[in-house]
């Protein structure tokens, strides 16, 4: 070997060295190089109880000065009852009252429903929401220092309470509670590590969700026969980013990598026939050309990109099929 | 005297071919092959970090997604096959077309060995150049909206299945060069015409190719840029990782076994 060769075969094998061990430095100690400095969540989730099988981040109020919320508003011929309801009940508009939002649902015990709890922050007039809701039979109690407003719809216990100023806990009774109760510490959320680093693996989006899905499918009360179709599925992330459009990543992580495997087989399938199928609806097919399959071991990935568009077709659809008046 | 054993004459015929094929003509073209996903990486990591995330049909792509993308379409569809033809089907074919090979299997040694020093100098050659440069790939891209210790579990296995790749179809072609007479378009029209043909249709003749067991090894997921890839991937059947690594064995073993066999074998008779 010359000296020439012997020099390129160092080099090579330093340039592996190097490499290999800057990644395995990296894997071991979690070192990330990126740009964006990501969080480990909003710091919301400290209110969340670690049982949870959901929980979802949504910034309102990006979402709901998006173009395309304005969009979808002026196409859908949806009525806002809910909205008028909810706002009639608490006093809470979504709309200019609400900056960001932390759900979560407690699947409950085997043989009983879940139960749900959402954490806003934003600009409340406490004293006109305690007194609205008064006004509509709901009950107030003191718990543990703090103001609880309960209304009691027959089985359904609904609670509203100011856990700290500008911060909002509204759901079922035992789960206002239990923020109420880890305000002062105790087993939430971010104990969770396998959550919590499905959270912080999250692209920045203004929305957000990660779940267990077999928790959340043994609550579903789904049929055998679909059940047993469904993937084994354990973990499951979406984040998405809505402004004119909505473009994001859902991800799956499933029990082993077989199941993976198969998984994106059964993706890419139904993936070729939509885009096969585009041809027909060429106002889909951006949509539908966004999909991208990804995912390394036992994630699946599919990332997506639904243009405004999508919904100025969906909104003539739904124009064009609705009844006309005389 | 006693002859040297296969191994050792092997040895030898490494050490004096390594030099040879490093520094030869052709390695401009292998800096080339090496050399282009880096400048591309490198590209891609100043334009995402002066313009924002890259986006691929609209939607945000990380830099484990673009790694896989990278190791797909650059190093599995076309610079290890195209390595393996080059490199493979010339470790002989040269030496009967500058005709030197006489020089070679006059010397008291197994000629067997020539073929078998010529390729474990072609795989340290090739590997040297190619692992590098999908570490240098990694450490640009891997980065890019995530984080490199995320992608260092399937940068092992691409290092090991890329290694594996070129060491199957250097062996595959080392064959076709001591026994054909026009190796390259033998091992051209194999790797981009017979290989992607059986891969696309069901069947049992996908099991004659390399890329059907080379291509259950790879850790990203196939990406779907075109028709002709949306198709291949309806009829994707994966081999078990364990079948893959052994079929890839017997094709590396037998391959090289027959090459060993055509140069003992074989008169090379050489044009005036």
């Amino acid at each position: 070997m010359t000296t020439r060769t012997r020099y390129f075969v160092i080099a090579s094998l330093l340039v592996l060295i190097v490499g290999l061990g800057t990644g395995l430095v990296a894997y071991y100690t979690g070192f990330q190089m990126t740009a964006l400095a990501r969080r480990g969540g909003p710091q919301e989730l400290q209110y969340v109880p670690n049982n949870v099988s959901l929980v979802a981040y949504a910034d309102v109020h990006a979402v709901m000065t998006s173009e395309l919320r304005q969009r979808v508003h002026d196409a859908a011929t949806v009525t806002h009852n809910g909205q008028q309801e909810f706002e009639n009940q608490t006093g809470i508009n979504i709309e200019t009252d609400i900056d960001h939002i932390v759900a979560c649902l407690d699947p409950g015990p085997q043989g009983q429903e879940g139960s749900g709890l959402v954490l806003a922050r934003g600009r409340f007039n406490d004293a006109k929401i305690e007194s609205l809701m008064r006004a509509h039979g709901a009950l107030v109690e003191d718990y543990h220092g703090k103001r609880v407003i309960t209304t009691d719809r027959k089985a359904e216990s609904f609670s509203v309470a100011f856990v700290q100023p500008g911060l909002v806990a509204v759901g079922s009774s035992p789960l206002v509670r239990k923020a109420i109760d880890l305000q002062s510490g105790g087993d939430n959320v971010t104990n969770n590590d396998e959550l919590m680093g499905l959270v912080r693996s999250l692209e920045s989006g203004n929305a957000w969700a990660v779940g267990r899905f077999d928790a959340l499918r043994s609550k579903a009360h789904l049929p055998e026969t679909m059940t047993s179709q469904i993937p084994a599925i354990s973990w499951f992330s979406v984040s998405s980013h809505i402004n004119g459009g909505i473009r994001g990543v859902i991800r799956a992580e499933t029990i082993d990598e077989q199941a993976a495997t198969n998984l994106r087989d059964v993706l890419r399938g139904f993936m070729a026939l939509a885009k096969m199928q585009a041809g027909a609806k060429p106002e889909y097919g951006a949509m539908l050309q966004s999909l991208e399959l990804g995912g390394t071991g036992r994630t699946v990935a599919l990332s997506f990109s639904v243009p405004a568009q999508v919904f100025d077709a969906l909104g003539q659809a739904g124009h064009a099929g609705a009844p006309r008046h005389r | 005297m006693k002859q040297p054993s296969v191994g050792a004459a092997s040895a030898r015929i490494l050490d004096l071919s390594l030099g040879e094929m490093l520094w030869s003509r052709r390695s401009v073209f292998l800096a080339l092959v090496a050399g282009a996903p880096v400048v591309l990486a490198a590209v891609v990591r100043i334009a995402t970090a002066s313009f924002g995330p890259m986006e691929i049909n609209g939607a945000g792509v990380t830099g484990g997604a673009l790694f896989g993308l990278s190791i797909w379409l650059l190093y599995i569809r076309f610079i290890v096959p195209v390595l393996g033809i080059f490199y493979g089907t010339s470790l002989i074919a040269d030496e009967v077309d500058d005709k030197t090979i006489t020089y070679l299997f006059t010397r008291p040694i197994p000629r067997s060995a020539v073929v078998f020093g010529k390729y474990f100098a072609y795989l340290a050659c090739t590997t040297l150049l190619i692992l590098p440069s999908v570490v240098l790939v990694y450490l640009l891209m891997a980065s890019i909206g995530g984080s490199l210790g995320e992608s260092f579990p399937a940068l092992l296995a691409d290092l090991a299945m890329l290694a594996v790749g070129l060491a199957a179809y250097g062996a595959l072609f080392a064959f076709v060069g001591a026994r054909m007479k026009r190796p390259l378009v033998t091992g051209l029209v194999f790797a981009f015409g017979w290989e992607p043909a059986v891969l696309l249709f069901p069947g049992y003749l996908k099991r004659l190719t390399v890329a059907y067991y080379l291509q259950a090894l790879v850790p990203h997921a196939m990406p779907s840029d075109s028709a002709v890839s949306i198709l291949m991937q309806v009829f994707h059947d994966v081999p078990p990782v364990p079948v893959s690594l052994a079929s890839l064995a017997v094709i590396i073993a037998a391959a090289l076994w027959a090459a060993g066999r055509t140069v003992e074998t074989r008169e090379y008779v050489l044009e005036q």
